[in-house]
């Protein structure tokens, strides 16, 4: 590969270049060859599927992780999940559906596999410089592409918190990704920290497999069981969405009664409204902490030895405590500038959620926790980019004019207050969000004037 | 498919699943060393309005495609052939035939015979087709979905069938011209004119660029 090796770009012309072969990653390839373009798609690790696949090295998969959102809420818009499967797919099942999407498309031929990408550099007005460092040894590649679109999702770098005396702690302390085998859970004492929907996950495993289970969450949340009135409750709530506008109060407040009584019987209480943050979507936790195998206590104050001692002065001594506190989104090839990442908070700024305020052809897809599933809104996101690129080809008039568009949509949404936790920065209302999408496509697909 | 049809699909109730009868054909399964299994070239999918569903394609049609190089499947939607009956109209057909879709190794073409035609068409609205040929189409919707993905359209009628509003109008929604062939439009399965139908589909599928 000399050719690559000197210090001269490959030029690839109008080719886009996708960060990620994981679920964003898949269907913004497939999004982009649909519409014309060549793709070169690089994946840092050496198989597809990103989160789902449990082979990757930076897998967040927990013991029996399941989807949290039902299957017709998730499933890629044309590519159907088979409707014999469960109303919640595991993740190896996600995996197949991946891997048949991939397949199906003929989406692994893009895909450049252990290529990790070291830097990405705006050059000569809207183009970008890539430099892929393969995995094996070789010698780093430059090349040349008319767009990038960055799909490394945001679940891989764990967000460790730091607690007095956790350093010196004696015990077993890991992150809900190091768990992986439910086996390690068997017949300890142990404390779960973290009160979303992978704390919640593992507190139920450990409920039925160790020996006991102390869960500290330290605040209330919203918790949603994965059922409500016969369906699955993201479709059960959704569809009220369809109902008139006076009546959806009043339907989704009779939806929740039961739920709700519940969490306050067992002390869950949540601190937000309800379409503040995305809810706990668990149907087994709370029968749970109704059969005592999960106690909830409040926040960790210290780690002594191997002693643990709780805000509310209460000690326990845990065999094994795993840290379900969730993740980090990390951008570690672009400048955080283009990104709109200012100062010390690890979130970007980005028009609608994807497009880089700074360069127009540079977008990220998948970065929203919209509270229904993300493939399908990633569906969409990268249907709007791929349409996006097309017009600012073809005409630059009505590029301009999108471009104010979606400033001023994207200025709409930043009008809302953030939620409690950091974590919820990358909440939207799936609502919402939708439907300055659907402008978003409408307004890229209007036949140009001819 | 647009995001409204999407959203507005999501949130409506999805047809009860049944276990559909599945019927295909690979160029090895011929044990002919002249074919080869041709990778470019996308797989086909039939359906047909015809009761005997995807059994129907056996005689001939799923046999003729391997030949050239293609996988070929045929599907029975609910009511049809091996597949158990089951509630639901058009939409429930549609999402079976792009439930049986999604299950080919790669992104087919969707062939629709007579009623088929008009589940393919609404298929095609919610499934990247590699392509859509309707033959003798009935029952089409006034305003079909738009194909999702662009693919080309094939409109092939029997002779004694141009001149009707029925292909007119399917003609007119996709902006295209009919292709005729001799025979009678409910016999395509086998016989001479079911041949010479075969023929032009394959020479067009060979001619498109996928």
């Amino acid at each position: 590969m000399q050719e690559y090796s000197s210090q001269a770009a490959y030029d690839r012309g109008e080719a886009v270049c996708v960060i990620g072969a994981g679920a964003s990653g898949l269907i913004a390839v497939k999004n982009l060859r649909e519409n014309g373009f060549e793709v070169d798609c690089y994946e840092r690790d050496t198989v597809l599927g990103g989160l789902w696949n449990p082979q990757n090295q930076h897998s967040p998969l927990y013991p029996n992780t399941h989807l949290v959102t039902s299957r017709s809420q998730t499933e890629i818009p044309d590519f159907p999940m088979p409707d014999d499967w469960p109303d919640y797919p595991s993740a190896a099942q996600m995996l197949t559906y991946l891997t048949s999407y991939a397949k199906h498309f003929g989406l692994s031929e893009h895909i450049w596999y252990g290529s990790e990408i070291s830097h990405v550099e705006p050059v000569d007005g809207s183009r970008f410089e890539v430099v892929v460092k393969p995995a094996a040894g070789n010698a780093a590649r430059r090349l040349r592409y008319a767009a990038v679109i960055i799909a490394t999702g945001h679940h891989w770098s764990p967000n460790l918190p730091s607690y007095p005396g956790l350093d010196q702690f004696r015990g077993t302390v890991l992150h809900s990704s190091q768990l992986k085998d439910p086996s390690r859970l068997r017949g300890k004492h142990v404390l779960v920290i973290g009160g979303g929907n992978s704390g919640a996950d593992i507190a139920c495993e450990a409920a039925v497999n160790a020996a006991s289970c102390v869960h500290s969450v330290r605040r209330g949340s919203r918790h949603l069981p994965k059922y409500l009135g016969g369906e699955p409750a993201d479709y059960a709530l959704a569809r009220l969405n369809s109902r008139p506008k006076f009546l959806r109060r009043f339907l989704t407040d009779r939806l929740l009664k039961g739920p709700e009584s519940l969490a306050a019987r067992m002390g869950v209480t949540a601190e937000s409204r309800p379409s503040e943050e995305e809810p706990v979507r668990n149907g087994r936790y709370m029968e749970h902490v109704g059969d005592g195998s999960i106690q909830r206590r409040g926040e960790v104050a210290r780690f002594d030895g191997f002693d643990v001692s709780f805000a509310d002065g209460t000690e326990m001594r845990p065999d094994l405590t795993v840290l379900a506190t969730g993740y980090r989104p990390k951008f570690t090839s672009v400048e955080p500038r283009l990104l709109g990442i200012e100062g010390d908070s690890p979130y970007p700024n980005l028009y609608a959620r994807m497009f880089s305020p700074r360069k127009e052809t540079l977008a990220v897809a998948g970065l929203v926790e919209p509270g229904v599933g993300v493939l399908p809104i990633v569906h969409w996101q990268t249907h709007a980019i791929a349409h996006w690129l097309l017009v600012r080809k073809s005409d630059p008039e009505r590029a301009a004019n999108f471009r104010l568009q979606v400033r001023s949509e994207s200025e709409q949404d930043a009008g809302e207050p953030a939620g409690t936790s950091p974590r919820h920065r990358l909440a939207v209302d799936a609502e919402v969000y939708l439907a300055s999408l659907g402008r978003i496509i409408d307004t890229l697909e209007q036949e140009p004037a001819k | 498919m647009s995001l409204a049809a999407w959203v507005r699909r999501a949130r409506t109730p999805a047809p009860a699943p049944v276990k559909r009868e599945y019927a295909f054909f690979e160029p090895a399964d011929l044990f002919d060393m002249d074919i080869k299994d041709d990778p470019e070239a996308s797989p086909v999918l039939c359906c047909t309005g015809d009761p005997a569903g995807a059994a129907a394609f056996n005689a001939l049609w799923l046999k003729r495609i391997a030949t050239s190089g293609r996988y070929a499947a045929a599907v029975s939607v609910r009511g049809q052939g091996g597949t158990p009956i089951a509630e639901g109209g058009l939409e429930a057909r549609a999402h079976d035939i792009v439930q049986a879709a999604v299950t080919v190794p790669r992104q087919a073409v969707l062939i629709g015979h007579k009623e088929g035609a008009a589940w393919a068409a609404l298929a095609a609205g919610r499934y990247p087709a590699a392509g859509l040929v309707l033959v003798s189409p009935q029952k089409v919707p006034k305003q079909p979905p738009t194909p999702v993905g662009n693919p080309s359209v094939l409109l092939v009628v029997a002779e004694s069938e141009t001149q009707t509003k029925e292909t007119q109008a399917v003609a007119d929604a996709y902006g295209i011209a009919p292709l005729t062939f001799a025979g009678s439009p409910d016999d395509v399965f086998k016989g001479a004119g079911a041949e010479g139908l075969l023929d032009a589909i394959l020479s067009w599928l060979a001619s498109k660029k996928d």
